[in-house]
């Protein structure tokens, strides 16, 4: 077990920066996630905890020591690739007992660790098998009980998800969780799925061209996002972003579309007063916007907005509709009972106390 | 309704074997398995035939005699010291091959610089013949009148001051260690003008080892050797336990490749040694040569002939059948 710091890390591919002055704090058993588009640096920074790569400048540290130098073999690491990189030529058992024979563990004690990881994970009746003989889901799970039977002090999975089809990715992530509640060990695990990242971490570093953007808990990157990127990334369907200015009028604070104008809550202009007149950008979820005749309890259903429906997308347990106003287009999640109908005049709701603006130049969060 | 009616109704034509498609594709393929029916198979049959018959001279006689040119080859010194060279050849060119074939290709591997030009050099030479190396390395182990006046190898070692390393190389008459041993006509060991004739395979035929093992490497993902680093192996323990284990396919190949141009060797010791010292470095094939077309023992040619067949397909069969059940695995 052990916490792991990364202090002004820098690594590089020639004159490409992978990761630009990555600063993380993961305290011991924690489960972290690195979350970001394809080629924002999350997978680096794993390889570069785990030793696969050196990093450029800075310093990596596991516990007390700096590993920058030390071998991936003396990190006291276990990783689960994202191709599983099972060993083709060894059984199960000898892919799940390969790091404790190097290490050479006592037989009786490889067979015990073995047998009690196959047992967590139910592939003990396939301990026999080679890989080739397994389903993709068998083929994870060896790879997780490759990593389980090491006993290490820092998990890494890098997308050990991603081959699996939908079903058993949602069964295998609860089974992840639970596997970390039972190891209390340190888990970073590396995605560019945010639902994994919201469903599994303690906490979410979200990454993007090798910066990190933010660091919190699932719950405030979703209601308090750093920026625009970090809004935009959690939240599905993705948060509905326009151009707009901040204006005064008829005594209040209002945020002005162009085509419309929708008033700012009272309890928000101090956080923007600085901003008004000038240019901003507007962000709204769309959880955030509901019809008029099923805006649930406690919703403010001041803003109302007159809007055209383009496409109505129906769930089961919600209804996503596509609306227009003037040209500014945006996705609401609505009650499935609601009367939006495709090509129909139709006025929805906007629950101005979730609103989002971030600053035209720098895309950062006012709100 | 009525359109499902009509397509219903219509009977379906019985699918016959030998439909249009067939019949072109059997066209196209007769013409090259008649010539291999014949040019091959059919010929590998008439050797068969004449190696039971008596025809050991020019006037041709097909008196069956069963085995006994078999026996007779066999019986003699120079067909077992045949096999002794043939056996001592293809073990030294295998190991050799595969050993510096490995090397090199872990070498190319390791991402050096002009990466290219190392490949293409060590794979160059098989793009000689045979004929031309025999003849080239027949110049440079040719011993001269060493110690000192030597050429070739010989002389290179005496300008070095390295003369304690010249050698009789391909006049040497030694057998190491030679034993005698009851019942057989030939002394067990290495004859040591051999040693020169697998140099020259082997550097000849490496670079083609290498390449097959490059192939090898690169087919191996990253991934599985960086989770045995991860998994606390060091980079020797890689190379040992997940490296050579998945290369093992291809050391199959290379050695039935390499194996049946060895059991075949022919033309590389007709040009460099042309099988002398005594008959130190003849093998079976330029006895078989020799015995057919200047002794004119026909039906012995064909026994020797057939000896190497088979030896051969002991060796190949048994990997077609692999890759056979393998290709169908797939």
């Amino acid at each position: 077990m052990a916490s792991i710091k990364y202090d002004h890390v820098w690594k590089r591919f020639g004159d490409f920066a992978a990761l630009k002055d990555l600063n993380l704090d993961i305290a011991d058993q924690e489960f972290l996630v690195l979350v970001g588009p394809s080629g924002c640096g999350k997978t680096t920074a794993l390889r570069c905890l785990a030793g696969l790569e050196e990093i450029t400048e800075g310093n990596i540290m596991i516990g007390d020591r700096v590993v920058n130098d030390v071998p991936p073999k003396d990190r006291d690491i276990a990783m689960v690739f994202q191709s599983y990189a099972l060993y083709p030529h060894m059984s199960v058992y000898d892919n799940m007992a390969f790091g404790l024979k190097l290490r050479k563990t006592p037989r009786a004690e490889i067979d015990a660790r073995v047998k009690e990881a196959a047992e967590m994970l139910g592939i003990g009746q396939l301990l026999d098998r080679k890989p080739k003989a397994l389903s993709g889901g068998q083929r994870q799970r060896v790879a997780l009980g490759r990593a389980i039977v090491r006993h290490p002090s820092v998990f890494l999975m890098d997308e050990p998800l991603s081959n699996l089809d939908a079903k058993l990715r949602v069964q295998t992530r609860a089974e992840i969780s639970k596997l970390h509640q039972r190891l209390k060990t340190t888990f970073i695990y590396v995605t560019h799925d945010q639902t994994e990242a919201m469903t599994m971490g303690t906490r979410i570093a979200v990454m993007r061209d090798g910066v990190l953007q933010q660091l919190d808990t699932p719950q405030t990157l979703y209601d308090h996002p750093a920026n625009m990127f970090v809004a935009g990334f959690i939240g599905s369907p993705a948060m509905n972003f326009f151009e707009a200015t901040l204006v005064r009028g008829d005594g209040k604070v209002l945020v002005d579309f162009g085509p419309f104008q929708l008033p700012v809550p009272p309890s928000r202009i101090d956080m923007i007063a600085d901003h008004i007149g000038m240019p901003i950008f507007f962000g709204v979820r769309p959880e955030d916007i509901h019809d008029t005749h099923y805006v649930p309890r406690g919703v403010d259903d001041t803003a109302r907005l007159m809007t055209m429906v383009n496409v109505v997308e129906p769930l089961g347990s919600e209804v996503y509709a596509y609306v227009e106003n003037g040209g500014k287009e945006m996705v609401g999640r609505l009650d499935p009972r609601t009367s939006a109908r495709t090509g129909q005049p139709f006025e929805v709701v906007i629950d101005m106390t979730k609103m989002h603006i971030f600053d035209r130049d720098t895309e950062r969060a006012l709100i | 309704m009525q359109q499902a009616k009509t397509l219903s109704a219509r009977p379906a034509r019985p699918a016959r074997w030998l439909n249009r498609d067939r019949v072109i594709a059997l066209l196209m393929i007769s013409p090259s398995a008649l010539a291999i029916a014949v040019f091959v198979y059919g010929f590998i049959a008439w050797t068969g035939y004449v190696s039971l018959t008596s025809w050991n001279s020019l006037a041709t006689t097909s008196t069956f005699v069963g085995f006994d040119n078999y026996l007779s080859v066999f019986a003699t010194g120079r067909f077992q010291t045949n096999i002794r060279n043939l056996i001592v050849f293809t073990a030294f060119f295998l190991l050799a091959c595969l050993l510096i074939g490995l090397l090199l290709a872990v070498l190319v591997d390791s991402r050096i610089r002009f990466e290219g030009f190392f490949r293409s050099a060590y794979i160059f030479p098989m793009a000689l013949s045979f004929i031309v190396t025999g003849v080239v390395w027949r110049w440079l182990f040719a011993p001269g009148n060493w110690p000192d006046d030597p050429t070739g190898i010989n002389l290179l070692f005496k300008q070095l001051g390295l003369g304690f390393f010249q050698s009789a190389w391909i006049t040497d008459t030694g057998v190491v260690p030679g034993w005698r041993v009851e019942g057989l006509r030939t002394r067990i060991g290495v004859p040591m003008a051999m040693i020169p004739v697998v140099v020259a395979a082997v550097w000849q035929m490496s670079g083609f080892v290498m390449a097959m093992y490059l192939a090898g490497l690169r087919g191996i993902p990253d991934e599985i050797k960086e989770a045995a680093r991860v998994d606390g192996a060091s980079e020797w323990q890689v190379f040992r336990t997940i490296t050579l284990p998945l290369l093992q396919p291809i050391t199959l190949s290379a050695v039935i490749i390499l194996g049946h141009i060895s059991l075949k060797i022919f033309d590389l010791i007709v040009t460099m040694t042309g099988g002398a010292p005594g008959n130190n470095t003849e093998v079976p094939g330029l006895y078989m040569y020799e015995i057919t077309f200047k002794a004119n023992k026909f039906a012995e040619g064909a026994a020797v002939a057939m000896v190497m067949l088979v030896v051969v397909a002991l060796l190949v069969v048994p990997y077609l059948i692999y890759s056979r059940q393998t290709e169908v695995e797939r």
